[in-house]
């Protein structure tokens, strides 16, 4: 699928865009995003945002502190006008349009919770909200999902961080939104508490088929359940692509080896060295970590050592973590380069 | 039921188990008729159209203090938490938001102002040393005219907490409560001539009550949901 022409493409180098597209394909996409700028105080915020996200995907926006991910939601939601481009969610402006708003939630830093009511009656309070009919089921229901259903009349005041966070995703998707916006659902909870929302957020992509807008920082959490992600930086879409093509090590494919003799690492360095496709290889610690210009040479490569007799140990390609991708784009210091 | 009801129901929901709004209620609706009564009483001579010109007096600014003091918890709290950022996103317009909460606000502070207007006339008769005879047009006060300006003070004060940021917010609550104030005292001054209660002096202040909810709700319905999201704290 070709890349929209509104994309820098010099910032956008890994922007493979399997979503976009034309904009008589917006009713087909559950987000679509074209062109978004939005400034603040002269400072421009968002510039020429482009990317859309498919129906049931689970869609990571990764930017660091201040780079405009939170701006891009409350834009989608309606709660900002944006400055130039155009926003649909399910092919809607929820600027404009209350009822399209029935159809989709939002957990927000804040989890839009009462302290001094029970955590069943903010899930009630919220069913009215939404007009559901005869909510008592499907708040059980939650309840039971999230794990506090042995808590449901204590007031949420007295709930941890991580509960009311739990709490919060269940109040976001009482009414069976079609997407759901997450922003950053597991800041400020300890790591057995993020993967239960993790965890979480991936029963709820399958069972309920919502679309997942997730706006996060950890970027191990956004490439286990992500299927596709776009990295924000400097107000503008650094890179956007499904998981798996960002992480496969695109233009570089790498293979690590693990030699049964450590001692025959400089020798089939230079063997593998010497081989069609390889450009460049070197010891790292017990292992060599060859860069092939073509992946298809892998096994070629693996027979040729094996054939020289080397005993080998282990072989895997190697991919590279999101947290490469990201700050490859970004920046060590989280400035978009 | 409506969203309208499930909005009113949940802010009176929360007013009552908000201790610390209900005890600052509970003090102003007592601590204050009780010093003015005392006064009023002493120079009126205790006729039956002097107290319940004290009731009606010392009632209109409680009215308006209980709008403000219960405003601060449903608009502001909201607003500084956040929380208002998630109601906005529900499927329901930010007019029909502000009515639902301004109809929950209004609900406990019409409650204490009620327990303001009994204190008076118990300090009065206390005073009085015999149960005070009320003046008939204490009854569409109590029921028109006190209902209608804590709404009224509980919509603007609420329209202005949603699109005011904090800093403006504490300014602006003092001079609106006092602007009120000195309207109601105004007002009661020029029609009857005093604080005594009069049916001109009632139906003015209805209809000035009516005419000025209508105006916060015609501002509660301008204020974007961005000038509020981007006035979060």
């Amino acid at each position: 699928m070709s890349q929209p022409d509104n994309i820098s493409h010099d910032a956008s180098t890994l922007y493979r865009g399997q979503n976009p597209g034309p904009p008589e394909m917006a009713a087909m996409n559950a987000v679509d995003v074209r062109g978004l700028s939005r400034s603040f105080d002269g400072r421009e915020i968002l510039r020429d945002v482009t990317f859309s996200v498919a129906h049931g995907e689970i869609f990571g926006y990764l930017g660091p502190n201040g780079a405009g991910k939170t701006t891009t939601i409350r834009i989608l939601l309606g709660l900002l006008t944006p400055g130039a481009g155009e926003c649909r969610v399910l092919g809607r402006d929820l600027a404009i349009d209350d009822a399209a708003r029935a159809k989709v939630g939002v957990l927000f830093e804040t989890n839009g919770l009462a302290d001094r009511l029970s955590a069943a009656d903010n899930l009630a309070y919220y069913a009215g909200l939404y007009d559901l009919d005869d909510p008592r089921d499907r708040i059980d229901e939650l309840l039971a999902l999230v794990d506090l259903d042995d808590r449901r009349n204590d007031p949420v005041g007295t709930f941890s961080t991580g509960m009311k966070r739990r709490l919060g995703i269940a109040r976001a998707i009482l009414h069976r939104p079609e997407v759901v916006f997450l922003d950053e659902p597991s800041s400020g909870l300890d790591p057995g508490a993020q993967r239960m929302v993790r965890d979480l957020i991936v029963d709820l992509s399958r069972r309920e088929e919502m679309t997942v807008f997730l706006n996060s920082h950890h970027l191990d959490e956004v490439q286990r359940i992500c299927s596709t992600v776009a990295i924000l930086a400097g107000g503008r879409i650094r890179a956007f692509d499904s998981v798996k093509n960002l992480t496969a090590a695109s233009g570089r494919p790498e293979m690590t080896v693990v030699l049964a003799d450590p001692g025959d690492r400089a020798r089939a360095r230079e063997t593998a060295m010497a081989f069609p496709y390889v450009s460049g290889c070197e010891e790292d610690g017990e292992v060599l970590r060859c860069t092939l210009a073509d992946p298809g040479a892998i096994p070629d490569l693996i027979a040729a050592l094996a054939a020289a007799g080397f005993r080998l140990l282990e072989v895997r390609r190697s991919s590279r973590s999101l947290e490469e991708i990201y700050l490859e784009h970004v920046g060590q210091s989280g400035c978009s380069s | 039921m409506s969203t309208f009801t499930v909005i009113a129901g949940r802010e009176v929901h929360l007013a009552l188990r908000n201790r610390s709004i209900i005890i600052t209620a509970l003090i102003f609706a007592v601590w204050f008729p009780a010093l003015s009564a005392v006064g009023m009483v002493a120079t009126s001579g205790g006729g039956a159209e002097a107290v319940s010109g004290a009731v009606a007096a010392v009632t209109l600014p409680v009215a308006i203090l209980m709008g403000y003091i219960f405003c601060s918890d449903a608009f502001l709290r909201e607003k500084r938490d956040g929380s208002i950022e998630t109601l906005l996103c529900a499927p329901v317009s930010l007019r029909h938001l502000w009515a639902g909460k301004t109809c929950g606000v209004a609900i406990p502070a019409y409650l204490t102002t009620l327990l303001s207007a009994v204190v008076t006339l118990a300090m009065a008769s206390a005073m009085l040393e015999a149960p005070p005879s009320l003046d008939l047009l204490l009854i569409p006060h109590m029921l028109v005219v006190v209902p209608v300006w804590i709404l009224t003070a509980a919509g603007f004060v609420g329209a202005a907490q949603l699109a005011l940021g904090m800093r403006e917010n504490q300014i602006l609550g003092f001079l609106f409560i006092f602007g009120f104030i000195f309207l109601i005292g105004g007002l009661q001054g020029i029609i009857s001539g005093g604080a005594e209660i009069s049916a001109a002096a009632e139906a003015a202040l209805a209809a000035a009550g009516v005419a000025l909810l209508g105006l916060a709700r015609f501002i509660a319905g301008k204020v974007s949901k961005e000038r509020i999201v981007t006035t979060i704290p």
